[in-house]
Parts: C-alpha cells; sequence; structure tokens
C-alpha cells in the first residue's frame, strides 16, 4: 500500500520563547522488505539558525534545530510518500517463554536490533511491581512468546479505556496501569513494562495508522494523531513481532513505522528545551491518505 | 620467605617511645610483620616518638585552622540540604616508598589504557561482545550505556582523560583494585588540601623527607589540555552541577589552583555545533571541558529528558568533535561492577598479558558456573548490584555479607541467585591494611584504602605520587566495613634521595596573562546581585539603626517621625515595632550569601568567611534581639561586619569584569535606595526630626555641619544627599561611578556607537547632574527610581542573560 502522509505540530507560546532546541522524529522509516519511502521532507518555521539531521542509535533520522532569536510560534510540517508491504505472518516454530532466556543469552551482539537492548526499564519504562504481578498471573512457561503478547495485548485492549482526557504525554506506566484508561502511549508503555517483567524483550513503535480505513471496516483508534504500538522479541528464530493493544491487531499494512527506541524517550517525535516562562499551546493534525 | 635471624631482629629500626601495636596476621603500613618501622616510615616516627601528646596537638590544631579558614568542606546528602562539614581529616599521612610506588603505578598505567580500550570498544566496534569476552547485557541493560555516543569518535582521539583507582592491600602485602572511578572522579582537590594541611603540622619534616610533589601532576594535566585546544581563544573550563552538589568546594578549587573557568550547564550554549560559553563578552569557544557531573545530565535534548542542569545540543556538539570532553560521556559504564568480572580475560585478550595489579575477585551471577561458585562459597563472598557503579564498601548498604545472612536466607541463596543472578555480583571478602591513627592520644592500627589519580598527559599517563588514604572508623579490617565512613589523610611518597619541587605558579619567563572578557554571564549575574543584595542590607541595617535609636529614647512609636519611617518600611515588608532584626534583612543577607556561595571560585576564603560570618551573626540576632536599644547595638554590629566584608571586597578583590559587576550592583542599589529615601522623607512636609535622621543614615552629618552653616533644611538635605558629586553616598555619585565602570565593560561602544546600557547610564548622569535642589520634587524622584531599574534591566538582558 502507497501512502501520502502529512502532519502538522503547531506551538503557540503565551511569552515569546528563545534559544529553543529541538529535536524531531517524524520521517518513516526505511525498513528493507517492509516499508520505502519514496520521498519525504520536514519544514521547520520560524526558519532555523541550524538545522542539522543524523542517524540515532536505532536507526531513525533525527533532525536538530535551533531558533535562538524569540518567536511566538513555532510549526513543524513533515511530508511524505511511503510504500508499506504487508507482513506475512509465518506460523513456524515460535519459541516458549521458557527457553527464551536461554536464547536470548545465546545473540552475542549490540547492534541496534540486538534484543539486548530491549530488556532493562527505561527512562519511561521502569519496573513496576503490579503490572509484573498482573503479567506474571495470566502466563504459564509453556506458553509461546507469541500466545503471551497476544493474550497481554488482548488484555490490555479489553481492560483499558480508550480515553484521551485521561492522561498526559508525561503520565507513568504504574499511573496508567491503576487508571485502566489513556492513549496508546499509554497502552505501548504498560505492555512493555508487563513483556519486561516475564523476561522478554521488548520495545516502543512510533508511527502513523491510516487515516480512512477501508470500505467495510471500522476506523482505528489514534488515526488522527501520530500513533504508538509495540515490538516484541519472540526468540531467535521468528525476531520481532509488532502488535497494537490500542486496537488489539498485529501491525500490519496500516501501521507505518516511524521510529523504533526502548520506550517513548528515546523517540518523542518533536523533543524540545527553550528558554520562556508561560504556557504553551500545541495542536496536532495527521493525515495519512492511501493511494492505490 | 624464611625468618629473619635473630641477629638481623636486633640490627631493626624499632621506635621505643612509640606505643603502636598492629592487629595480628593483618599488613600494616608503618610495621613490618617482625615489629620493625618500615625504611620509609623511619625517619617520620622517629621524630614522632619525640613529641610529647601536648606538642601533637598543637601540631594538628595547626592543620585543622588551615582547613577551616580555607573553607574546606563538602556537602552531605544525609542531612540537611546546604549543610557543610568539615573535611574529616587524620592528621597521621600514610608513607609509601617509592619503589613500591613505582610498581603500584605501572600497574595503575596498564590499567588505565586498558579502561581506555574497553570504552573505545563498547562504543565502537563491540568487539569483546562478539567475541564472547564481554557478555551483552550486561551493556544493554546497562543504564549507564548511553547509546547518542555509540559512534562519536572523542575529540582528541581519546575517551578518558582523568580517572581514579581505590587500591588496597591484602595480608601478603600486595595491593589489589577494589573499584575504578571514570566517570567524573572526585577527590583530587581535596588531595591537595590534605596535602597542604598535613604539612601544617609536619612542615619540619615535610621539608627535611624527600617526599614526591603533586603540583607537577597536575601541572602536565593542564599543560596537555591547553596544548591540545584548537587555539588560545578556546577556552578551559571545570563544569559542575552547582553550589549544592556534594563535593562543589573540589570544583572551585580545582579552578581557581589550574587556572579554568569554573562553569555550570546554563552557562554553556551550542552554536553550529561548537559548545561555548555566554560571557558578558558574548559567546566564546570551549576546548575541553572537564566535566564533574554525570553524563546523563549533560544534555536534556538526546540524554536524560529530566536534566535540568545540562546544556541542551552537547551531544551534538559532541558528535562533531567542537571539545573535548574529561572523560567522554558515557565513561560512567566502566564502573560497572560485574566488569570486575571480566577484567582479566579482557586483559589477556587485548594486552596480552595479565593485570599487573589484579582487582577483587568477582564473578558476575548472569552465567551458571560462576552462580553457583557464589552459592557454593557463600561465606566467603559479598553480594551486592551488578549494576551498581558504587564501589561495595561505599554503595549505602546495598552490598552484603554472604556470612551475615540468617540461615534461612542463607538456605535459600540458590533460589535467589537463580531468579535474579543477572543483577547480582559475588565478591571475595578482602582485608586492608593498617596504618596508624591519632585517637585518644595514642596511634591506633586503623584499615585504610588509597585512592590513587591518574591523567593522561603528553607523555601518556601520569599516576599522581599520592592521592588520599581513606581510614576507617573502627578495627574491623574487612573491606566492606567501610560503609561505615572515616577519615582521611594525606599520603606521602618518601624517596631516599631528594626530589623536584615544582610549583603551579608560572616559572619567570613564562608568564601568559589569561584573556579579559571571559567572565560567564552567570558568575557576573550572581556579582551583580551580590553587590545589590549586600547593599540593600546596608540600606536596611542604616534606616533601622536610626529608627531603633530614636525608638529607644521615645519609646512611642507612633511618635510622628518614627512612625512615618516605620510606614517607609512597612512598604517592603519591615515591622520594625516588632521585631529587632526582621526577616527580609535576613532574607537580604542570605541572598548576598546564596549568590556569592555560587561563585566561590571568584573569592578569596577571607572574603567568604566575612560573609558567613556576617549570615551567621543576623541569623542569630534574628532570634534573640529584640526592638529599641538592643536592635540599634545589633545594626552597628551587622554594619560593621558588612563593612567587614566590603573592606575585603574593595581591597582585594582584582579589578577585572567581575568586580565591575560587584560594583555596578551596588551602586546601583545605593542609588535607588537613597532615591526612595529622598522621595519618602525631603519633602517640606516632612515630619519633625527627618532631615537630621536622613543625614545620619547617609552617614553626612558631620560633612553637613561643615559645609553648611544653616540648620539641616530640606534643600540642604537634598543638595548633600542627592546632588554632591563628592558625596560617596549621594544619588549622582552613584550615578557617576556608575557611568564610569559601565564604560569599561565589554562592548560598551559597538561599531564606534554608545550601547544601549551605556546610553541609559549616559542619559540619567547628565538629567541628574544638571539639576539643582529645588529641582528635586516627589515626582522626580519617582522618575528616576524608574528609571535606574529600567537600567538595571537593560544591563540584566545585555550581560547576564
Amino acid at each position: 500500500m502507497r501512502y501520502d502522509l502529512s502532519l502538522h505540530m503547531g506551538y503557540a507560546y503565551d511569552v515569546p520563547a528563545s534559544n529553543a532546541r529541538h529535536m524531531i522524529r517524524l520521517l518513516p522509516l526505511e525498513i528493507p522488505g517492509r516499508q520505502t519511502l519514496l520521498d519525504g521532507s520536514i519544514d521547520v518555521s520560524p526558519s532555523p539558525e541550524d538545522m542539522t539531521t543524523f542517524t540515532d542509535f536505532f536507526g531513525q533520522p533525527a533532525t536538530s534545530v535551533l531558533l535562538r532569536a524569540p518567536h511566538r510560534r513555532l510549526d513543524i510540517r513533515m511530508k511524505a510518500r511511503v510504500l508499506v508491504e504487508d507482513c506475512p505472518v509465518r506460523p513456524e516454530n515460535w519459541t516458549t517463554l521458557r527457553d527464551l532466556p536461554k536464547e536470548l543469552a545465546a545473540i552475542w551482539s549490540l547492534d541496534p536490533a540486538s534484543p539486548h537492548h530491549l530488556a532493562a526499564p527505561g527512562a519511561r519504562t521502569p519496573y513496576v511491581p503490579e503490572i509484573a504481578t498482573f503479567a506474571g498471573d495470566m502466563t504459564q512457561s509453556e506458553q509461546t512468546v507469541r500466545e503471551v503478547a497476544f493474550a497481554l495485548c488482548d488484555c490490555i485492549h479489553r481492560e483499558f479505556a480508550y480515553d484521551g482526557n485521561a492522561t498526559t504525554v508525561d503520565t507513568t506506566p504504574q499511573e496508567a496501569f491503576r487508571l485502566r484508561r489513556g492513549v496508546c502511549q499509554d497502552f505501548a508503555h504498560v505492555m512493555i513494562v508487563a513483556l519486561r517483567s516475564l523476561g522478554i524483550p521488548a520495545g516502543y513503535v512510533s508511527g502513523f495508522l491510516r487515516t480512512n480505513p477501508p470500505p467495510g471496516q471500522e476506523r482505528l483508534e489514534g488515526a488522527d494523531a501520530m500513533h504508538a504500538w509495540v515490538r516484541v522479541w519472540c526468540g531467535d528464530a521468528m525476531g520481532y513481532v509488532e502488535l497494537d493493544p490500542t486496537n488489539n491487531i498485529a501491525a500490519g499494512a496500516d501501521h507505518i513505522v516511524v521510529a523504533y527506541g526502548r520506550d517513548y524517550a528515546d523517540i518523542a517525535p518533536v523533543i524540545g528545551v527553550l528558554r520562556g516562562h508561560g504556557g504553551q499551546t500545541i495542536e496536532q493534525a495527521v493525515d495519512v491518505v492511501p493511494h492505490d | 620467605m624464611a625468618k629473619a635471624p635473630a641477629g638481623d631482629l636486633d640490627r631493626r629500626r624499632r621506635e621505643p617511645g612509640l606505643d603502636y601495636a598492629p592487629l595480628p596476621g593483618i599488613a600494616d603500613e608503618m610495621m613490618d610483620g617482625d615489629g620493625g618501622i618500615r625504611p620509609a616510615w623511619r625517619q617520620f616516627t622517629t621524630a614522632l616518638a619525640a613529641m610529647s601528646e601536648h606538642q601533637l596537638h598543637e601540631r594538628f590544631a595547626r592543620a585543622d585552622r588551615y582547613l577551616r579558614d580555607a573553607g574546606v568542606f563538602y556537602h552531605s546528602y544525609a542531612s540537611e540540604p546546604h549543610a557543610e562539614r568539615h573535611w574529616p581529616l587524620s592528621h597521621i599521612p600514610v608513607l609509601i616508598d617509592d619503589r613500591e610506588w613505582a610498581i603500584v603505578s605501572e600497574g595503575l598505567i596498564q590499567r588505565a589504557d586498558l579502561m581506555e580500550t574497553v570504552l573505545a570498544d563498547i562504543y565502537g566496534d563491540n568487539r569483546l561482545v562478539g567475541e564472547g569476552l564481554l557478555p551483552p547485557s550486561l551493556i544493554g541493560s546497562n543504564p549507564e550505556f548511553l547509546r547518542p555516543m555509540v559512534g562519536v569518535k572523542p575529540a582528541g582521539g581519546h575517551y578518558l582523560h582523568f580517572c581514579s583507582f581505590e587500591i588496597g592491600r591484602g595480608p601478603d602485602g600486595k595491593w589489589w583494585v577494589l573499584s575504578d572511578r571514570t566517570q567524573a572522579p572526585s577527590g583530587a582537590g581535596f588531595a591537595l588540601e590534605n596535602r597542604v594541611a598535613t604539612t601544617r603540622s609536619f612542615s619540619d619534616l615535610y621539608a627535611e623527607m624527600h617526599v614526591h610533589r603533586l603540583a607537577s601532576f597536575f601541572g602536565s594535566f593542564r599543560e596537555t589540555l591547553q596544548a591540545q585546544r584548537p587555539s588560545p581563544d578556546h577556552r578551559i573550563a571545570v563544569l559542575t552541577s552547582g553550589s549544592a552538589n556534594e563535593t562543589y568546594f573540589e570544583h572551585a578549587y580545582l579552578a581557581r589552583y589550574l587556572g579554568f573557568m569554573l562553569l555550570e550547564g546554563e552557562d554553556l550554549a551550542v552554536v553550529n555545533r561548537q559548545l561555548m560559553v555566554r560571557t558578558v563578552a558574548g559567546l566564546k569557544p570551549i576546548g575541553a571541558l572537564w566535566r564533574r557531573l554525570d553524563a546523563s545530565y549533560a544534555d536534556p535534548l538526546e540524554l536524560d529528558q529530566t536534566s535540568h542542569i545540562g546544556a541542551p545540543g552537547m551531544v551534538e556538539a559532541l558528535r562533531s568533535g567542537s571539545a573535548m570532553m574529561i572523560n567522554a560521556l558515557g565513561s560512567g559504564i566502566l564502573e560497572t561492577r560485574a566488569l570486575l568480572a571480566f577484567t582479566p580475560a579482557i586483559a589477556r585478550r587485548l594486552l596480552g598479558e595479565e593485570l599487573k595489579l589484579p582487582s577483587i575477585a568477582t564473578w558476575w551471577c548472569g552465567q551458571e558456573n560462576e552462580r553457583n561458585h557464589v552459592a557454593a562459597n557463600i561465606e566467603r563472598m559479598v553480594i551486592g548490584p551488578a549494576f551498581s557503579t558504587r564501589p561495595f564498601f561505599d554503595d549505602q548498604g546495598q552490598s552484603v555479607l554472604g556470612r551475615s545472612l540468617r540461615d534461612t536466607a542463607r538456605e535459600r541463596v540458590g533460589d535467589w541467585l537463580a531468579t535474579d543472578g543477572a543483577k547480582l555480583v559475588g565478591q571475595e571478602v578482602v582485608t586492608l591494611s593498617t596504618t596508624p591513627a591519632f585517637q585518644d592520644g595514642k596511634l591506633v592500627p586503623r584499615p585504610m584504602s588509597l585512592r590513587v589519580f591518574a591523567a593522561r598527559t603528553e607523555r601518556g599517563w601520569q599516576i599522581m605520587p599520592g592521592g588520599f588514604a581513606r581510614i576507617g572508623a573502627g578495627d574491623d579490617v574487612a573491606a566492606i566495613a567501610m560503609q561505615a565512613g572515616g577519615t582521611a589523610a594525606d599520603v606521602w611518597i618518601v624517596s631516599e634521595t631528594p626530589v623536584a619541587t615544582p610549583t603551579l605558579l608560572p616559572r619567570e619567563g613564562t608568564v601568559e596573562r589569561a584573556a579579559p572578557g571571559s567572565l560567564p554571564s552567570r558568575a557576573a549575574d550572581n556579582l551583580f546581585w551580590l553587590g545589590r543584595y549586600t547593599e540593600r542590607a546596608e540600606g536596611s541595617l542604616r534606616i533601622l539603626r536610626a529608627w531603633h535609636q530614636r525608638f529607644s529614647e521615645a519609646a512611642d512609636p507612633r511618635q510622628p517621625l518614627l512612625a512615618d519611617v516605620a510606614g517607609y518600611l512597612e512598604a517592603v515588608g519591615i515591622y520594625a515595632a516588632s521585631s529587632g532584626v526582621p526577616a527580609p534583612l535576613l532574607h537580604s543577607i542570605e541572598s548576598a550569601s546564596y549568590a556569592a556561595g555560587n561563585i566561590r571560585d571568584r573569592f578569596s576564603p577571607d572574603g567568604w568567611l566575612a560573609l558567613t560570618d556576617l549570615a551567621r551573626t543576623a541569623r542569630r540576632f534574628h532570634e534573640t534581639v529584640s526592638p529599641g536599644d538592643d536592635a540599634a547595638h545589633a545594626m552597628t554590629v551587622l554594619l560593621r561586619k558588612l563593612a567587614g566584608f566590603a573592606g575585603l571586597v574593595h581591597e582585594n578583590m582584582y579589578r577585572f569584569t567581575g568586580w565591575r559587576f560587584l560594583s555596578i550592583g551596588r551602586y546601583l542599589e545605593r542609588g535607588l535606595h537613597m532615591t526612595r529615601l529622598l522621595g519618602h522623607m525631603s519633602g517640606a512636609d516632612a515630619p519633625d526630626g527627618a532631615f537630621d535622621m536622613l543625614l545620619e543614615i547617609g552617614d553626612n552629618v558631620m560633612t553637613h555641619r561643615r559645609r553648611y552653616n544653616v540648620n539641616t533644611t530640606s534643600l540642604t538635605v537634598t543638595d548633600l544627599l542627592a546632588l554632591d558629586p563628592v558625596n560617596p553616598r549621594s544619588i549622582l555619585f552613584q550615578l557617576n561611578e556608575l557611568r564610569t565602570e559601565i564604560e569599561q565593560l565589554p562592548n560598551a561602544y559597538v561599531d564606534g556607537q554608545m550601547s544601549e546600557v551605556f546610553r541609559q547610564i549616559m542619559r540619567l548622569q547628565s538629567g541628574l547632574a544638571v539639576m539643582t535642589a529645588d529641582d528635586m520634587t516627589k515626582d522626580g524622584y519617582v522618575k528616576l527610581e524608574r528609571d535606574m531599574e529600567y537600567l538595571s534591566e537593560t544591563l540584566a538582558r545585555t550581560y547576564l542573560a
């Protein structure tokens, strides 16, 4: 499937901001065999004093911009055209939870795709005992990692309410877990914490969903803004599987990957530090249009 | 080794005057196994034995006085914030033969080289993981592994420039490495202060004995950094997390000692991928940064996003290789305890040789065989967190002695290790050697470990000849007992032959003046506010003294003049009649101390002591002094102390840009004080006695008497306090001085044109200079006050942001 993507993030500052520096991760990722970036650009207004793009540890192009002069507004726009293949499901030899540690220990690599990066708690995904209990209670060591992951995904989808007003971008997995509410970021974080507590390496995926469903299908939650889901390491043979707990589905041709990380902190779409006081208003608009 | 024959024993040096007995079976630094004094110690112990206890105490007191006067302290996070503790010196130095030290040094140089190679591999090709020498989970799950730094080649080619090692001596006399410090090792400055203090106690012995000096170590390090920067315009700086840090004193001390700038994150800016410092003369490039904060705080954009003490863009600057970082961000990973288990094999692989100084035996329980070994030998193990970056004897009790586990717990050790093994290490229980410490009138053996420093210089790694010794509080020689705290001692490396005695003072002919205009904006800001707060305090003190003197006579606060001035004070939150030393006054003094505390590197210890003494006295008076005569007296005492501080600053502070900002702060505040006061009290409707009181507050009673042959009137008081250019308390005097100082600031003229600040002060000053006493109205004072506040804002925007 080919998509035309556009995104606009607008920031309005009550008091002019200055000495601002932002790190932007918005362009879809190039993933051989799955996702091809045909065209893409990032535009920042006002025009930055300095703007550089580099590839971060996990392979995502990150753009750093500097705006020293006082400004009342900041507008970041991304446009891209991307080709996404459907990931075929390969019902082969799935590793059991019991065997996973041995397979993990046999991977002597630290390259960006190594599951060793996704095993430990991260800045936004600390170990939470009650989530560990929740995950432990519903699993058995004979189950395959894939079954465990799907069960967790299903359980979070069933027990948690999608509610854009219950949480904020800074909500912790523990808070979201107690509320049993939140948005894609919260569900992904809770699921990551749960998986890691079972010894399953898991990471965060940021990206887009197609805005309007194919005829006859329901519109997916989270299509009006950037989306997030989870990447699960299922063992040496099968590698990673991506699950979307917000919609209780495996990520497929409707999911466009922007970045992989340990959690939101690694790959937040825009990280900014600026000098200013007073509040700010943020608006976000996303459009994902399929072309046949 | 065979025991020495009896004849030899007789010839050994013993010290009959020295009542000292090492612990049985434990190596001692001063005495060998047969009770003889080791050669390096003999001259020292002979002298010591000849001293009476009284003499010793006198000598120790000299060291303590030095530490107190120099203001050597460290913060303790455990107690209340900002509590400063005096440095706990154990007065007897540890003496080590320089031939033995050469062996230690060789071992540590090998280790520092190994550390560099391992770090380059972890942030580079990962061959150690690929070859199975380093388990990937120890890196991948390690919070000190900073992914944004992977693949970033350090400027200058090296990751490590300054490290420290904690070493201890086992019962067989051999040294062990207990831990490596590679992130931002502290203690080198304290080692210097230990040395200065200890030589105060034993100046005669230090001069006579051949003790290796510390200065050349720091000199070589400084020279190396200076030589490596791209140009002399590139600054070298110490980056501190601020005055609340545990070892802030040391940051300020080292910056002062080495002539580096002392900066905080907000002093830094990154422009065009170059690390810069904001100074009052604009942005200046940084060539090398000696960071004393943990790497994750260094950049909120790419590292810990919650950090408020870093510099956004720092990682980007490093990625482009624009500044040398001491040590590279991410170097803290080498401090991971579990890595000690792998260093011996890594040394064999990378260096092709064994470690010359072995590490303490360590087993990572994430591996089955190692886990079983630890479980089977739990009695001889210390169990602790695998990813801890603190040594087991200094990790706030996170490590436990296997044999101290209760029986039930011990039975379950196997399960515990099997479940949580990857997070745990076992380390062999080691004992330390003892060294003499003076306690209750005699020398007693106390366990000790050494902290040794290594600096990369143009001639490779250099090891500081000395460092400092940590001395245990009790006589438990198990290394883990050092958790209980203790004291620190100087370490003398003693030679049989004379040693070089360099100092860090510049040699003749090599004098080099630092480029002007390097004052960081934050330091200028603190100096400016220090000036304003001290002057604000003085203004309040003078008014309050005059008020309380009159109050103690009249005893009636409703008397018109007292009521009028009380009303004036109430506007700034001071209720004269209800407290002797009011809270807002105390606040001004404490704010001055706080501002000064942020720029300790720019103050002489004398100035700092004068200020802390003032603050202490003010706090005490705040609790005890009551209105009236008591308060008037208290104000006099505080004024005298304040004058003492001002005098120290005036007489001793170098007349550089920093001094100008301090002075500008004072002139501005004094001008504001007098403007407000005159605006309130100088009119024709002022109550009886107001003019005399004004003169007293302005310290101008005598001058007025000499200059004007009439009684005080509104006009004479206005003339003297507002418009007299030679009266150091008049408004015009402040504006004249402000004009002079501001003209000397960097960029007072931009392309031959006056800057905005300079233009403002020129307008203000000339406007007042042409006035006569008749012209001065209440509205005029109000406008003058507003214009001065506006000047302050423009100044802050131009230089202090």
